[in-house]
This record gives structure tokens, sequence and C-alpha cells, in this order.
């Protein structure tokens, strides 16, 4: 269940940047597109290795994509 | 082991739901009539293993579902046996005070239920995740639903030819309610096909 959204992230823009639909973005980190919308949307924190897989993906660092939220 | 994706589990889901009404029109009439007891238990117990094999097809489809799925499976789960262990309890509770007739034929309603909780769950979940389920099937649900609603009033009407009209009346009436629901996923399907010209894909 969705709780405080606790991190904020850039993946919605750097997804953009690449000309990649939520689709796409899905099918290179083996996740569901409905799982790309809720990180994108802030619904739900990816685990820690899912951000390393991010990060990696769009070479930055993980720090520069997932940023902490008001609530913490 | 291959990854069971979404189109080919929804294949075999629905081959296998397909072989249980088959399997369950044909075997029930019969269980009755037959006097030998392991031919009796054995018709008795087919309708089941197609159900056991859509068990297995969900636990696969668990096992190869990504993080946030495998949450929303998790909460889904653990809601429908909430559920179904107070009813239950309950259940037999009043049972044992006899307070309500109940045989074990109820007992049949224990894997409905628990996959209508389920069900119900997951697209709650799925809505407070901001998704909606129906765009990641690989059929449209309102496909899905009038191809449950057919199995369902060709159930009623078997029934009904076997003069019992109470079941009849429930499953025909089921197969209403589920044909309307699969009209009104229609209309917000056209609708918003309409709308997005497409499928939304999150560009």
């Amino acid at each position: 269940m969705p709780g405080v959204p606790s991190m904020n992230n850039h993946v919605r823009e750097l997804r953009g940047a690449q000309g990649w639909s939520q689709a796409d973005l899905a099918e290179r980190l083996d996740v569901s597109r409905q799982t790309v919308n809720a990180i994108e949307t802030g619904k739900y924190d990816p685990s820690l290795p899912l951000a390393f897989k991010i990060a990696r993906l769009f070479r930055q660092s993980i720090e520069s994509i997932f940023e902490p939220g008001i609530e913490s | 082991m291959p990854r069971l994706n979404q189109r080919r589990y929804e294949q075999r889901l629905m081959v296998a739901m397909s072989i249980y009404v088959v399997v369950l029109l044909l075997a029930l009439p019969v269980v009755r009539t037959v006097a030998s007891i392991p031919l009796k238990g054995m018709l008795a117990v087919a309708p089941a293993l197609p159900m056991l094999y859509v068990i297995w097809l969900m636990a696969q489809r668990i096992r190869d579902s990504d993080e946030l799925e495998q949450r929303m499976h998790l909460i889904a789960l653990g809601v429908a046996t909430a559920v179904v262990a107070a009813c239950s309890l309950v259940g037999g509770f009043l049972a044992t005070a006899q307070v309500l007739p109940i045989d074990g034929s109820v007992l049949i309603w224990v894997f409905p239920l628990m996959m209508f909780c389920y069900g119900a769950t997951r697209w709650w979940i799925a809505r407070r995740y901001g998704s909606d389920m129906s765009c990641d099937l690989a059929m449209p649900m309102h496909w899905r639903l009038s191809i449950i609603a057919a199995m369902m009033t060709v159930v009623g009407i078997f029934t009904y030819l076997r003069r019992d009209v109470l079941d009849a009346g429930i499953f025909i009436g089921m197969g209403a309610a589920l044909a309307v629901l699969a009209l009104l996923k229609l209309t917000t399907y056209l609708r918003r096909r309409r709308t997005t010209g497409q499928h939304g894909n999150g560009r």
C-alpha cells in the first residue's frame, strides 16, 4: 500500500530526455509499465537494487536521481 | 525456466478455465448416479484438476513479477486469506452451535471467495499506486468479463436443464451482472481510446 512518499525523483525527466516511453523504460529495467509509472509519480520508492539499475541505465549517481522528500 | 509473461499467462488461464467448465458440466451430473465409490471420487475430483493448474499458474506469475507487483500480490493474498479465514471461523462456530445449517458442500465456495477478495484487493491497490491494471492486460477487461459471463451463463443453462432452479438462477444472475460490467468497461475503454487516440503508453 502506498504510504507517505518519502523521495522525489527525476526519472520522468531523464526518460523524456531519452525519448523513451514508460513501456520502453520498463522493458530496459525488466519491470512492468505500472511500476515505472508508480516510481515516476512518487507513489512507490524502488528498492536499492532497482534504484541502482535506474542510475546505471541513465549513467548517473543514485543521489542525482533520487532525493529525500519533504517527509524525510 | 522461461518467464511467464502476461499474454501467455492469460492464454493458459483461459484454456484451464474452459476445461474446468467442460469437466464440471460433464462430470457433475454423472457423479450422483455412479455406484462405484472410486469412480465417484475420481469424477468428483476431476473439476479440481484444472483449478490446481490455475493455482500453479498464479504461483508462477507471482514468482515472475517485479518488486511492486509482488508487493501488491502479497497484500492482496493477505487480505483474501484474512477474509476467508474470518468467514470460515465465524461460519464454523455458527454451524457447531447449530445456528446455521452448513454442510460440507459450502467448501466449494472457499476458492471463489478467495479469488474474488484477491482480485478486488489487487484492483484497489493498483489504483492506489496510480495505475489501471486493465492497461497492462494482454486481453482487454471487457473481453475477459464477457468470456467469464458467457461461461457462467452456459453453466447456468446446464444447471437449469438439470432442474436445479436455484443454482441456475445464481449462475445466470452472476453471468448477467458480469455482462453489464463488461459493457461498462467497454464504454470506458472506447471513451478512453477516443480521448487519447491510442492505448496510453505513458509518453
